[in-house]
């Protein structure tokens, strides 16, 4: 999944590299353009750390075709697949990639699979109380704290801040876990890069909400959690992370991301039902042109999110047949 | 009496008096302590509840004053105030302190004092809030050309105004009151409403014609085939018209057009604090204020009109900001639309039960399902009303009349119509229940003589039964009402979305969309709390929202007592 991530960034990397300081879209990308005839409804039924943002791309859709009605339903990617199914919803954003499983039934229902349009990059940032005095965490210790199974090969259980090398009234202090519930797709992504496939811990306090998540942490000093990169309030702190033990430690930066060297950076999907080989309906098509023009990937930022490389985009919207 | 007598007399030996003890508990004097107890600690929690949402409700609009922060390092931030705390800093950072500060830390056992100041300026920044600890600051100031700037989109802005461009002309900014400034300001806005105009009604209106007609061909695609004569005609039709209604769209796109660059050689420049500039339109701006130089007058104007913006705007920003007007249609619409299906259910259920039916297990047992619905948790009737009505039911309406639109669903998904319906069967056992008291709280008396003055029971129950029973039932509506406006968990299921701005009422044909989702206030505040970017910004307006829920549902109760006490007054004469 890492590899992958990389890879596909490694040749768009190269070329947008946005500002450190000030991020920006990627000057390839470009303006939308509306065009006439376009109405209906749209309904996006899926993840949760992407409401928001499907929440802005339908506001600026809306800007420009006023009639067309759409819906954001939020409740977790795990909801994505049954609704595009079903037939209840166009648009199923997800925040991990779809399952064998739900590829399957999907298959099952229309023959061939659904489309994974990549529409923004995140960075799954690990929060701590603003107060946390740790500096750098790593898989295997982010596996030690998290997971009962230490899949990451973690040597005992870290239970304490003082085990993580915290010192005075934190180095008694338990820690505190925060985590998303199991139909988030933040769920599944953590729980196969961070986790290595193993188990969670019953401790962890299972949130309905990425920003919960993070409301969490910032009333509990000695807490810790997962949630996407976007939600980061003034009340935490992102920690820096590295891949393994004693390795060089990457802060949550867009910089980071792109180069993939931030180890839990992965992609953010919006999956669409496209017959291979046709085009899909003009709504659709307007809706994810929209996604990838300037217009689209300044929401991304607005969200907190990192936009996406204009190589990128033009391969998704080769992949559903819009030009 | 005769038993406790030995007992007080076998008693009375002792020093102590008990004879005090069985006086005080012979009045009722402890259940009296507990029960006013009770009563004191609920009406103390409520109070506190209401006390604590309106505190913070209330003040959410008021323009608060901009503060600019020098920090040691040469760092200056300016921003709102928005709370403070104290904290203990660690050590190494302590020990980096000047003497004076390090000592005032020790006197106060090591806590210090930081206040998170809102900062505005996302789109610069990439953070909206930022903490100072006390300990950082230089100097504080309150200059008076700081501005608060609301926008449309990036949230608040916290810096000076530069200058501003009218019609591509530079011009000098010397103020608020400068009339050119407020004008352009009224232009630019006109305009962009103009726009919005032009393409809620008019554009849309040329779409859903479009729209229509392409849904007609495909109908008719589907009854006779591609190759029928009727296709045919209806194809050369629809491309005749779509013709004719594409240069109409031109013309009005041209018409928008051209209303956008003249908004677009409208521009204000502003700074912040740092004297990095951004330009933004002036059809972008909703209002800016100097937070530093207002008086009592100028900052009740800018609370009333963010009041006037939150009740009557649409959300923007992924919902953070703007207003809930779609929220607050949303709820009083389904609301509505609730209490016509369940009021006349749950009364007519009630009357077979209390007034035909015969009075025997088979009833009673029915009565006992009826109470035990009520204690079905919620979120089970979200999951039937999305099985049964949005699936099966919706489903088959979608396969018998909207076969053209398929996959696309249109009562097979959540709608106002299935949430209307769900909630209603959530809240039909507080009807019946209330209807069948109410109906056995009429004396047996007046249906005798009704009966006896050669009255049918048709007649009887209709015209002395029910008019009596009136008041009682209409307690029972209001419960129902009351719990359903303030339901949340089920209508997730059934219809409640995050954002669609488009009503359930509007100027096209049905004119009211059953289908629709909708937005809803309960579901609004769970939103705003739980799922937006900026929790901190959001908070506030949890609390306001939580206001304007239990404003509403005051106010529908309110109405339905008033409705209540005027039938009450109207028997009250007759009865003995």
């Amino acid at each position: 999944m890492l590899k992958t991530f990389a890879g596909a960034l490694a040749v768009a990397a190269a070329l947008a590299v946005p500002g450190a300081q000030a991020l920006d879209v990627d000057p390839a990308l470009k303006d939308y353009k509306k065009s006439a005839g376009v109405e209906g409804s749209l309904k996006s039924v899926g993840s949760d750390t992407l409401n928001n943002l499907m929440a802005l791309w339908a506001e600026g859709f809306a800007k420009e075709y006023p009639s067309v009605k759409i819906e954001i339903e939020g409740k977790g990617s795990g909801t994505a697949p049954p609704a595009l199914i079903g037939g209840t919803a166009q648009f199923g954003p997800m925040s991990r990639p779809m399952k064998a499983g739900e590829l399957d039934d999907f298959e099952k229902k229309y023959g061939y699979k659904p489309t994974a349009v990549r529409v923004a990059v995140d960075a799954l940032a690990v929060f701590v109380n603003k107060d946390n005095p740790i500096k750098c965490l790593s898989l295997t210790q982010l596996d030690a704290m998290f997971s009962k199974t230490r899949k990451k090969g973690g040597k005992e259980d870290i239970k304490t801040w003082g085990q993580l090398g915290a010192t005075g009234e934190w180095a008694t202090k338990p820690i505190s876990l925060y985590g998303r519930n199991s139909a988030s797709g933040t769920y599944g992504y953590f729980k196969e890069v961070g986790l290595g496939d193993g188990d969670y811990k019953d401790s962890v306090k299972e949130q309905p909400g990425s920003s919960a998540v993070v409301q969490g942490i910032a009333s509990d000093k000695f807490a810790i959690g997962y949630s996407g990169v976007g939600y980061k309030t003034a009340d935490v702190r992102i920690v820096p992370l590295s891949a393994k033990d004693g390795g060089a430690c990457f802060d949550a930066s867009s910089d980071n991301a792109y180069a993939g060297d931030f180890p839990i950076t992965r992609f953010l999907y919006v999956y669409v039902n496209a017959k291979p080989g046709t085009k899909i309906d003009p709504l659709r098509a307007e809706f994810v042109k929209f996604v990838f023009s300037k217009q689209g990937q300044t929401g991304v930022i607005k969200d907190g999110f990192f936009p996406i490389p204009s190589a990128i985009a033009g391969q998704d919207l080769k992949a559903i047949g819009v030009e | 009496m005769t038993s406790t007598m030995p007992d007080t007399t076998a008693a009375a030996p002792t020093p102590k008096s008990p004879g005090r003890r069985t006086d005080l508990r012979s009045r009722g004097e402890p259940a009296l302590w507990g029960l006013g107890g009770a009563l004191a600690i609920g009406v103390t929690m409520i109070l506190g509840f209401l006390a604590l949402v309106l505190a913070n409700g209330i003040a959410t609009f008021i323009p608060k004053p901009i503060t600019v922060v020098t920090e040691i390092g040469g760092t200056v931030t300016a921003g709102e105030p928005f709370r403070s705390e104290v904290f203990k800093p660690t050590p190494d950072v302590i020990a980096a302190l000047s003497p004076e500060w390090q000592a005032r830390i020790d006197a106060a056992d090591g806590f210090a004092r930081r206040t998170l100041y809102r900062v505005g300026n996302f789109d610069l920044y990439g953070e909206d809030f930022r903490w100072i600890p006390d300990y950082a600051v230089a100097t504080f100031a309150q200059p008076k050309s700081l501005m608060f700037v609301e926008r449309m989109e990036w949230g608040p802005f916290v810096g000076t105004v530069k200058g501003f461009k009218l019609d591509g002309a530079d011009q000098i900014f010397t103020g608020l009151d400068d009339p050119k400034f407020a004008k352009i300001h009224d232009e630019s806005r006109a305009r962009a409403r103009e726009i919005r105009t032009i393409e809620r009604s008019r554009i849309s209106d040329i779409n859903h014609t479009l729209e229509s007609a392409r849904l007609e061909l495909r109908k008719i695609e589907m009854q006779s085939g591609r190759s029928s004569s009727a296709y045919a005609a209806a194809e050369a039709g629809l491309t005749s018209r779509s013709t004719a209604l594409q240069r109409e769209y031109d013309t009005l796109a041209a018409e928008v057009q051209k209303l956008r660059e003249a908004n677009a050689t409208n521009t204000l420049t502003l700074a912040d604090i740092g004297g990095r500039e951004k330009l933004i339109e002036f059809s972008a701006l909703v209002r800016l204020y100097p937070a530093n130089d207002m008086n009592f007058v100028q900052k009740l104007r800018v609370y009333f009109l963010r009041w006037g913006e939150f009740l009557t705007g649409e959300p923007r920003e992924a919902n953070t900001e703007g207003g809930v007007f779609p929220a607050i249609f949303g709820t009083a619409a389904m609301t509505l639309l609730m209490v016509i299906v369940v009021a006349p259910f749950g009364v007519i259920t009630a009357l077979y039960l209390r007034e035909y039916a015969k009075q025997g297990r088979l009833v009673s047992f029915v009565r006992i399902s009826v109470n035990n619905l009520a204690g079905v948790p919620s979120i089970v009737y979200g999951v039937f009303g999305l099985g049964f009505f949005a699936y099966v039911l919706g489903g088959s309406i979608d396969a018998l009349f909207y076969p053209e639109r398929l996959p696309n669903p249109t009562f097979g998904t959540g709608g106002l119509l299935w949430s209307a319906l769900t909630l209603a069967l959530l809240t039909v056992p507080v009807v019946i229940v209330a209807t069948e008291e109410a109906l056995a709280a009429v004396p047996r008396s007046m249906r005798e003589g009704s009966l006896a003055s050669g009255a049918s029971k048709w007649q009887t129950i209709r015209y002395i039964v029910l008019p009596r029973a009136m008041p009682g039932i209409m307690t029972g509506v209001i419960l129902a009402m009351a719990r359903g406006a303030g339901e949340v968990a089920p209508l997730m299921l059934v219809g409640v979305v995050k954002l669609a701005p488009e009503l359930p009422i509007d100027g096209i044909f049905p004119f009211v969309h059953l289908e629709r989702s909708f937005m809803h206030l309960g579901f609004h505040i769970f939103d705003v709390g739980f799922q937006s970017r900026n929790a901190e910004a959001g908070k506030p307006m949890v609390f306001v929202t939580t206001v304007l829920l239990i404003g509403l549902v005051t106010i529908i109760n309110a109405t339905a007592i008033i409705m209540r006490n005027r039938l009450k007054k109207r028997f009250a004469g007759s009865q003995f």
